[in-house]
């Protein structure tokens, strides 16, 4: 059992509390806490987009195969924002998971289960999606619950909800659960809907009740939640609730999420517009930049295919 | 073997004889050692004792309407008793049997008492005469019971003779026999035997009628329970019980539901369904013997006598289930779960639980969930057992039984801890489990103390209650949170915020914030029953006796009594919302004041408080004990009238003026004292003064005197002490004034002529000294011998500020708020202070159960698809091996080599035949091919936008895990929809927008914008074409919208090339006046008159022929009538021509024409192939299949 300190840095971690994880205060550094909180602080950074930080938080030169892991994810995302090659970062994590794989004992499950999901998280980023899943040992019997959040999420971005509802059918019979269990039963209906979205929105409601944390990410989820709903206005107040605790400037996410917010079901698309230019010109390689920018270019290519005829006026 | 419901137990000699009163909350008892005992059962109390029979008493009744009581005894004689307390005494006693009398009762209407003997009698008395008016003979043994039948002129009675015997006593009523003593042979005439019972093998001790049945109950030492049946003319013998296996003495029929209660000397009382004849519960006791059992009239109550005492107990529990769901009520009555709406008074039956464990058990607990419109039922019966099943949305006709799809599971208690999850207790393994709303297990807790019950405890927290503590723990955590100690929590009320928590004891009421942090206990000394929360934020709860209420600092108080008990579920203002036994819904009023005044006084809330004073007329001596006791003597000050404790108040706040005001008024010298006291304290000197003179404390005020420095009053209170011929007075005035002359002139007068000398003398005053030596008769040389003292010094201190007139500043203590709103009449005035109960935290429900609870409205009834991919997890219970299967067949899939399936956006296309679908399904392609060959578009540049943007609502992104790249989610149409066949994509573009985006257009046509109109009319006209539509109607209204778009897109640009060619060209008039007829017919076509009317002015303004004229001037008058364009005018005059849309000029009725295969404009046939000019989207005279058919 986590000390109550972890605990509560891995439910902050679990559920996008990534701001607050960054100012956390690390424990002393002689307090088995130390590492673990070290790590999950780091992968704050990492999740923000934010990797040079989370370098120079890892102490260089460590022998744990967690810190050289998460510091090799840090570079990878580095790269991958910079749209450079990441290859050889990825080659370094192939090689940390074949070094766990080897029986030498002094690396416990909980570090072989950190290194796979952050090697998993390299590969999937790299859409090594077949990599990623044996990785992360995906129908396999394992008690990583944070490997099964991945390949849950993996699958669903297949569109395979199957394999991932048994994926958690699978986790639910030892997770107890957890938080993080929860979580992905409600990711999964997110992309099924199953039941209107309930589960995740009673989930994300519940825990923007819970009075431990505040985490403008949950109510962005749940703003997208309404949205997949069809509850509009509801989804807009959260979402701007959500700008507001992130300062005033939404996140990607966020962003994406006001852009449809404010164009559903409505003629008028000034907002929309200034929220899409603004997540074009600040997170130009964000999946729903690419995919519309794409769509576009598509159109005028298709729409060339038509001969358009002379048009028809009084001479 | 079941617990037996104990409401009361008793220790005594051995009990032989019971009987309940009617209505108040007594028992009698009749003891083995000839006492005679009545208790108040629900007290705990005994009320009195009547100890005059000599041996045992065996027979005991109370009159159903009187405060009346007989007893029989071993000596032979009925006792007639008035149990009154102010007059408890024996009025009589009848004599006559010879032998002990067994049983005696009172008749319901006539002035009869039966009784029957070991004399082998029974004999009916007339309690008015006291004469015996008839016996009963014909049993052949001791007769061991008779009772009257509840309507019926009927006895029946019990012999050891082995029979049981139903006696006719009709005769009885109709002719009151003579009631002479000692005429025995009379009475026989008027009562005959109508059936002897046989059947029994042994004796029998007990037998009695059935409240409504023609049935009878007997008991007997052949350890049997008989029923028997009566017809007008026969009786015989339905059935027996068998179980007992030592005599039995006693059985009745319950007077509510069909069963039978016994009870024995093998120790045990039994209860037996009447209909099967089967046991139902037994209730063993280790050493006593149970002689004599008594049943309720009208309650749910029961009381067996044994050994060693007796016991009042229930057979099931009373307190319905039940729980509170904002304003709606959820509670089980008669085994059905009711919705009733506290607002409304709506009460509706919901759900059937018949089926639910044992029938003759009550369901323990209900919880209920808002979000998925569900209940979690318990029940004890079968070691507990729980139910969860979901409420039907609207009932219609016959309410649904529960076990058709509930969800059950063992467990001793279970409840709702979020939307989709449940806590299931099981007491003997100890173990919480928690559940799915699929019923699966999620997770297993131990807890960490014996748990004993388990209760919400906020999000995703437990209170677990055991024998010494109640624990808050974390399920999440697996963690206790904080802990309590107090006796076993039986049930918790959170207030509607979820802020405070009140959880109920027995004898006691924790109430806690909701992280425990902060708590205080309350004591009880009756039952505690329930409790609710009033809006305020204050605790109402009920005992078995009292609706009382309790702080959150822990202050209580009494609000009313109350007859019955009652279970209270929601307060609201002066209405108290309850359960009562029988569980149906009632309300109580109260009377708030007190516990609003003391909540106001604890938030220091003045303006309430002054509010309460004004309007309410309660406030005795308990509140103003309170107010002195917390500290509050000043506002307790303004209730009082009475002088005593006004003035008590007064000092003791300090308060000097109201108290030399009552002080006046009492007029006693301790009062006096009491004010010089305080005043001192407060450097009040003047009224200290005047406390002194009303004591005529002399001593005390020179004193006071002296130390104001009021020299003047000091002479007076010397002359005062001359007249009063007090010299001791004289000489401290003297003294403390520095009056010389006067000390001597008092020590002259009483003689003591040396002291006055010597002060004299060492004052300087020489001639006075020898004045005094020579009245006393000496002369100087006669005190020779006294040595010289030189110079006195004694002097009063001189005074240096005069404070005689000043009163020592002290801070204001009066002028409190209330002074103030008092003093200044405030008490009409300023009204304007309205109570409020409660807070809006309240509404705003914080807590998270009310969260989820909000959003239920819109869930809806549609189950989760079982075709297709969505696994519903409920299939793992149901058929555990084929899923073994299924999961095999995966294993191959599940894994590294995980291939893609088909994306919703691929679906989408699949499943709808409209542009917009495809175009927000991405697949622009298609959606293309679909305007092209639905409408004939072939210009698509100016749809890119509409296209573009369509796309981009319909997808929302989000990655649930940190760092991975963000799932693409599909935005439905309908959220209730998830079946892949039938979903599509929410529409980005629907009627309604586009209708208001018209009326837009149509404000900016009367503003006389028209380019601007022109530019809307045109984007709804695009926007039309990517609207998919759901149904005929709406088809049909997308075809109306896009025809009206259409001719305003026309008229107006109709409008424009007019204005653009009249400015230039003037004599194309005649053909301008026919273009304009058409758009006005256009417009009025359209409805739009004012629009029309527009046009008709302008076209009078370019003066065409007279025809046409009064043609214009009919549509101005209707424009003029209609200035709004909502009206429908009948007026076709105008619809023989068509306008063509590129050249504006008019095509006649019959004459050619071709189309726009998306508007149906009209063109002149040399423009079919052509780009249209309208809109520029499609070819002219294109072929078309026009909007796809809804599916539905």
């Amino acid at each position: 059992m986590d000390s109550s300190e972890l605990y509560h840095v891995k439910q902050q971690f679990t559920l996008g509390a990534y701001k607050s994880l960054v100012d956390l205060t690390l424990p002393d550094p002689n307090s088995p806490d130390y590492t673990p909180t070290l790590i999950y602080k780091a992968r704050a950074y990492i999740a923000l987009d934010k990797p040079p930080e989370a370098l120079q938080l890892i102490p260089s030169g460590s022998e744990d195969v967690a810190l050289k892991a998460v510091s090799a994810l840090a570079k990878y995302i580095e790269a991958d924002l910079g749209e450079r090659g990441g290859d050889s970062v990825l080659e370094e994590l192939r090689d940390l998971c074949v070094e766990i794989e080897g029986d030498d004992g002094d690396v416990d499950e909980k570090e072989k289960g950190l290194v796979r999901v952050l090697a998993g998280t390299a590969f999937t980023r790299a859409g090594e999606i077949e990599e990623a899943l044996e990785t992360l040992g995906a129908g396999t019997q394992h008690e990583n619950l944070e490997a099964v959040a991945l390949i849950v999420q993996i699958y669903l971005s297949i569109n395979r909800p199957d394999l991932a509802t048994k994926e958690f059918n699978h986790a639910k019979r030892w997770a107890e659960d957890d938080i993080l269990l929860q979580l992905i039963e409600s990711s999964i209906a997110l992309v099924t809907g199953k039941e209107s979205y309930s589960d995740p929105h009673s989930f994300y409601t519940e825990q923007l009740a819970n009075p431990s944390l505040t985490s403008p990410h949950l109510l962005t989820a749940r703003g997208v939640t309404r949205l997949l709903r069809g509850e509009v206005s509801a989804a807009k107040s959260d979402l701007e609730e959500a700008t507001t605790q992130l300062g005033g400037t939404p996140d990607k996410e966020t962003l994406a999420a006001l852009i449809v917010a404010y164009s559903v079901g409505t003629s008028k698309t000034t907002e929309a517009d200034q929220y899409w230019s603004q997540l074009k010109s600040q997170y130009p390689s964000f999946p729903m930049v690419k995919d519309v920018e794409r769509k576009a270019d598509l159109f005028d290519d298709l729409a060339s295919r038509f001969e358009v005829p002379p048009l028809a006026a009084a001479s | 073997m079941s617990v037996m419901l104990t409401k009361f137990e008793s220790k005594s000699n051995r009990v032989k004889g019971l009987a309940f009163h009617p209505t108040q909350p007594l028992l009698a008892a009749s003891l083995h050692n000839g006492s005679v005992q009545l208790w108040n059962y629900r007290m705990g109390v005994l009320v009195d004792r009547f100890e005059e029979h000599e041996g045992p008493v065996r027979g005991v009744a109370i009159h159903p309407s009187r405060a009346l009581l007989v007893t029989g005894g071993d000596d032979y004689k009925i006792k007639v008793w008035d149990i009154r307390p102010q007059n408890r005494r024996c009025l009589f006693t009848l004599h006559g049997h010879l032998d002990y009398v067994r049983t005696v009762q009172f008749h319901h209407e006539m002035p009869w008492i039966l009784s029957a003997s070991d004399d082998q009698t029974i004999r009916i008395w007339n309690s008015t005469s006291r004469n015996c008016i008839a016996i009963l003979t014909g049993h052949s043994h001791y007769v061991m019971s008779a009772q009257f039948h509840p309507k019926e002129d009927l006895v029946v009675s019990a012999s050891q003779d082995q029979t049981v015997r139903v006696w006719d006593i009709s005769g009885l009523r109709r002719s009151t026999p003579n009631t002479a003593p000692g005429t025995f042979d009379t009475f026989d005439n008027f009562s005959t035997v109508k059936y002897v019972l046989e059947g029994h093998d042994r004796g029998v001790n007990f037998a009695s009628f059935h409240p409504t049945l023609p049935l009878i109950v007997s008991a007997a030492d052949d350890r049997q329970i008989k029923i028997w049946r009566m017809s007008e003319n026969r009786a015989w013998e339905v059935d027996a019980c068998r179980g007992h296996f030592n005599n039995v003495s006693t059985a009745v029929f319950h007077p509510k539901h069909e069963l039978i209660v016994s009870c024995g000397e093998d120790k045990t009382v039994r209860v037996w369904d009447l209909t099967k004849r089967s046991a139902v519960q037994t209730f063993r006791r280790e050493h006593d013997r149970f002689w004599v059992l008594a049943a309720h009239p009208e309650l749910n109550l029961f009381a067996a006598g044994h050994d060693n005492g007796l016991i009042v107990f229930k057979l099931e529990r009373e307190r319905p289930a039940f729980t509170m769901h904002g304003d709606m009520l959820y509670y089980i009555r008669d085994k059905y779960v009711r919705s009733y709406d506290i607002n409304s008074g709506a009460d509706v039956g919901l759900l059937s639980v018949r089926k639910f464990g044992s029938p003759y058990v009550p369901p323990r607990t209900i919880s209920y969930n808002p979000a998925e419109r569900a209940v979690i039922v318990t029940i004890t019966s079968d070691n507990g057992l729980f139910e969860l099943t979901a409420l039907p949305k609207d009932v219609v006709g016959e309410v649904k039984d529960s076990s058709t799809d509930g969800k059950r599971g063992g467990g001793q208690a279970a409840i709702f801890v979020a939307r989709n999850r449940l806590a299931v207790l099981n007491k003997t393994s100890q173990l919480i489990e928690v559940r799915d709303m699929a019923n699966s297990v999620v997770k297993t807790i131990k807890p960490p103390v014996v748990t004993n019950e388990i209760f919400y405890g906020g999000t995703a927290s437990l209170i677990l209650s055991s024998t010494s503590s109640v624990v808050l723990y974390d399920i999440q955590q697996q963690k206790t949170l904080a802990e309590i100690t107090t006796p076993p929590v039986k049930y918790v009320v959170w207030s509607a915020d979820g802020s405070l928590v009140a959880l109920l004891s027995k004898h006691t009421i924790t109430i806690a914030n909701k992280n425990f942090s902060q708590h205080t206990l309350i004591h009880e000394t009756i039952r505690i029953k329930s409790g609710a929360w009033d809006d305020s934020g204050v605790f109402i709860y009920s005992t078995l006796n009292h609706i009382k209420y309790c702080l959150a600092q822990g202050d209580h108080g009494v609000i009313c009594t109350l007859d019955n008990p009652v279970y209270l579920t929601r307060v609201k203002g002066k209405t108290v919302h309850c359960l009562d036994r029988s569980a149906r819904p009632r309300t109580i009023t109260i009377d708030p004041t007190e516990y609003r005044f003391k909540l106001a006084l604890l938030r220091n809330n003045h303006e309430e408080m002054l509010y309460i004073i004004r309007t309410s007329n309660l406030l005795g001596q308990g509140i103003i004990a309170y107010l002195q006791q917390k500290g509050f003597p000043e506002i307790a000050l303004h209730f009082v009238q009475e002088k005593k404790t006004r003035f008590d108040l007064a000092i003791e706040c300090g308060n000097l003026d109201v108290a030399l005001e009552t002080a006046r008024t009492i007029d006693r010298a301790d009062c006096w004292e009491r004010l010089a006291q305080q005043a001192l304290k407060q450097g009040n000197h003047k009224i200290v003064e005047k406390a002194y003179q009303q004591t005529k404390n002399f001593d005390k005020l020179s004193f006071l005197y002296l130390a104001t420095g009021s020299t003047d009053k000091l002479t007076k209170m010397a002359k005062i002490a001359d007249a009063r011929g007090d010299p001791m007075s004289r000489f401290h005035n003297a003294l403390y004034s520095g009056d010389v002359l006067g000390r001597i002139a008092v020590l002259r007068d009483v003689g003591m002529h040396p002291l006055a000398y010597l002060t004299a003398k060492t004052n300087g005053l020489d001639d006075t000294a020898l004045e005094i030596l020579e009245a006393a008769g000496l002369t100087e040389a006669d005190v020779d011998d006294v040595p010289s003292f030189g110079t006195s010094t004694l002097r009063p201190p001189p005074v240096v500020t005069t404070t005689t007139d000043l009163n020592w500043p002290s801070i204001s203590t009066g002028e409190s708020f209330f002074e103030r709103a008092l003093a200044n009449g405030n008490l009409e005035g300023g009204s304007d202070v309205p109570y409020i109960n409660g807070h809006d935290a309240g509404v705003a429900a914080s807590s998270a159960l009310d969260e989820w609870a909000k959003e239920e409205e819109t869930q809806d009834d549609i189950a989760a698809d079982e075709d297709g991919w969505d696994l519903d997890a409920g299939g793992d219970e149901t058929a555990p091996e084929a899923e073994k299967e299924d999961e095999e067949e995966a294993e191959e899939d599940l894994g590294a080599g995980a291939n893609p399936w088909i994306s919703e956006s691929e679906l989408w296309t699949r499943n709808s035949p409209f542009a917009g679908d495809h175009v927000g399904a991405g697949s622009f392609d298609t959606a293309m091919q679909l305007l092209n060959r639905q409408f004939g578009v072939v210009n698509f540049a100016n749809l890119k936008p509409l296209f573009v943007s369509s796309y981009r609502s319909t997808h929302a992104y989000l990655s649930p895990t940190a760092s991975l790249p963000p799932l693409q989610l599909h935005l439905r149409r309908n959220p209730q929809e998830s079946s892949p066949s039938k979903v599509l994509p929410v529409a980005s573009r629907t009627l309604v927008s586009v209708r208001s985006e018209l009326s837009e257009g149509f404000k900016a046509v009367s503003g006389n914008k028209l380019s601007e109109a022109q530019t809307i009319f045109r984007s709804v006209l695009q926007a039309l074409l990517l609207v998919p539509v759901s149904s005929d109607s709406e088809a049909k209204e997308w075809r109306d919208l896009v025809t009206l778009a259409r001719e305003y897109l026309l008229g107006v640009s109709i409008e424009l090339e007019r204005r653009h060619v009249v400015t230039q060209v003037d004599p194309e008039n005649v053909k301008r006046s026919l273009e304009l007829a058409a758009a006005i017919g256009v417009f009025a076509k359209a409805n739009n008159h004012a629009t029309a009317a527009k046009f008709a002015r302008r076209l009078l303004d370019l003066n065409p022929d007279p025809k046409i004229v009064a043609q214009a001037r009919q549509r101005i008058a209707a424009g003029d009538r209609n200035p709004r364009n909502a009206v429908e005018i009948d007026y076709d005059e105008f619809t023989e021509f068509e306008v063509c849309a590129a050249t504006y000029s008019p095509i006649y009725k019959g004459s050619s024409a071709v189309r726009c295969p998306y508007t149906d404009a009209a063109y002149l046939p040399e423009f079919k192939g052509q780009l249209d000019s309208l809109l520029q989207l499609t070819e002219i005279g294109a072929p078309s299949s026009g909007l796809p058919a809804p599916r539905s």
